[in-house]
């Protein structure tokens, strides 16, 4: 469970990323976070993965509150989530396989496990052919597709996802967007920030829109909408 | 990243053991010039054996003494005569006369205190008179003090300058990776994790700078203390073999802190995230 305690974020000379912005998202819900440009949404995401701090309130994930934190301890709450990113961000010089494998290899799991594993999820997202391959050599869509295969793999409760689809086209998003609601159906929460307006149209989540760093609408089976 | 890395460090290395034998070298010169200070304590003539062993035994006894040589007439004259070599004959006919003195050749401990040694000295019943090259003497003191004040200021200056090379020639190459390195902690590796092997890497590097600088200097080392030993007879240089083992840990032990803190340093930065 998330839940964001009056947050207030507020960068330097004053610049308001987030005001006093309280909200829940429950287990297994599918949140998207939608707005304009500087709304606040990749401000929310950073709270959650602990890269920036509240100026003021608490952001709690899994009964833990992210904010008191310490930094050592940042990594342990990295592994939990499975982060996608609009730039995939691959390890440039790692392979398919080795890219996901990393992942399981911080947590310190065995050879053995992450050899059984990562060929697994590495079919789920469709790339089982691709293992081999560095990032610089396949598609757009196959390396977010990646980076979904490495979030996924550590087998998080929590999947947050700032524009993953903002890179790839409509046909592409499409397909990553059935990825993520597969991953939804098995009980995994999704937060995603995007300005794909046929994406949240088509999905009928719940849409969390920020404006100037304040929620202006909470819907169940939201539409993209963003009253301009 | 490596092969800029290793160079610096070498080099580093290199004049760090230049330094370190060019100090350890002249502390060793400083200390013979300091042991060939001596005092010389001129024995009256008509002083008996018995008085001269009792002289030599009070100069002895002293607590600034380090050590006490009594040379009698008859040996002042035997040396003197090898020292004439051929030319002795002129000293035919002047055997039995009083023209040598029974003399104490002394060492000190602190020659900074000769002068009250000397003063001391100077009392005791039956000596003549004192010699003791007092200014050359104060003078081989401060001039060494200044030599290893200068050395260790020069070690420390290069230390900084070493450290300050290394983690801008690593940072270049971290930084290259840096974004690697963001993505690393963004999938939720530690700082340890991350950081290891840089570590590794950094030391790595600096065994390998070790060892490249560490043959140079053994084998440098050699060749210019035989060619300088041929001009400069005045002194004894350390040999090799007194000082490779120092030289060698303070080498080693500098080389691999330097790769392993200049490359765990510099991605510092790159772990804020
Ligand atoms: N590191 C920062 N330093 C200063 N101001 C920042 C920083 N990050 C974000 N901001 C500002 O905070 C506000 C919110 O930024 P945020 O990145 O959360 O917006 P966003 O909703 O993700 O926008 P976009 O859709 O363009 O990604 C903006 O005005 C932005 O300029
Ligand atoms: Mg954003």
């Amino acid at each position: 469970m998330i839940k964001f305690k009056n947050v207030s974020v507020v960068y330097d000379k004053d610049i308001i990323g987030l005001d006093n912005v309280s909200f829940k998202i429950d287990d297994g819900e599918f949140v998207f976070l939608v707005g304009k440009t500087g709304a606040g949404k990749s401000s929310a995401i950073k709270l959650l993965t602990g890269e920036i701090k509240p100026t003021e309130g608490d952001v709690i994930v899994d009964g833990i509150i992210v904010n008191s934190l310490k930094r050592s301890k940042i990594p342990y709450l990295r592994r939990a989530q499975g982060v996608v990113f609009q730039d995939f961000r691959l390890l440039p010089n790692k392979t398919v396989y080795e890219n996901v494998a990393f992942a399981m290899e911080i947590t310190g799991k065995k050879k053995k496990e992450i050899k059984r594993k990562v060929p697994k999820i590495l079919d789920i997202v469709g790339l089982g052919e691709r293992a081999g391959n560095y990032p610089n050599e396949i598609s757009g869509g196959e390396q977010q597709r990646v980076s979904i295969a490495r979030a996924l793999v550590n087998s998080p409760s929590l999947i947050i996802a700032d524009e993953p689809t903002g890179n790839l086209d409509v046909e592409t998003s499409a397909e990553v967007m059935s990825l993520f609601e597969e991953i939804n159906k098995m009980g995994t929460t999704i937060v995603m920030v995007t300005h794909s307006e046929k994406i949240v149209n088509d999905m009928q989540k719940r849409v969390i829109q920020l404006e100037n760093g304040c929620i202006v609408r909470d819907e169940e089976k939201g539409v993209y909408n963003l009253g301009i | 990243m490596t092969v800029a890395s290793f160079i610096t460090v070498s080099c580093c290395l290199f004049l760090f053991g230049v330094f370190l034998l060019f100090t350890l070298n002249m502390n060793s010169i400083s200390e013979q010039i300091e042991s060939q200070c001596e005092i010389i304590a001129r024995i009256d003539f008509d002083v008996s054996a018995q008085q001269q062993q009792d002289i030599y035994n009070t100069i002895l006894n002293l607590e600034n003494v380090k050590t006490a040589e009594l040379e009698t007439q008859e040996q002042a004259l035997t040396n003197f005569k090898k020292e004439l070599g051929d030319d002795a004959v002129v000293l035919e006919g002047l055997e039995g006369k009083r023209f040598l003195r029974s003399s104490v050749k002394i060492s000190l401990k602190d020659i900074r205190k000769s002068e009250e040694a000397v003063k001391y000295i100077q009392k005791i019943n039956g000596v003549a008179e004192v010699e003791n090259r007092q200014d050359i003497v104060s003078k081989v003191v401060k001039f060494t003090a200044a030599v290893k004040k200068g050395s260790v200021m020069a070690m420390l200056i290069l230390l900084i300058i070493a450290i300050f090379i290394i983690q801008n020639t690593i940072k270049l190459s971290v930084h290259a990776r840096g974004k690697e390195i963001q993505i690393m902690k963004f999938v939720g590796a530690t700082d340890h994790f991350i950081r290891m092997p840089f570590v590794i890497e950094g030391v790595m590097i600096g065994t390998l700078g070790f060892i490249a600088s560490f043959v140079i200097i053994t084998f440098g080392y050699n060749a210019v203390i035989s060619s300088v030993s041929s001009i400069i007879r005045l002194f004894d240089f350390v040999p090799l073999q007194a000082c490779i083992t120092p030289l060698g840990i303070s080498m080693a032990l500098f080389g691999v802190l330097m790769g392993a803190l200049g490359s765990g340093l510099s991605i510092k930065r790159h772990l804020k995230v």
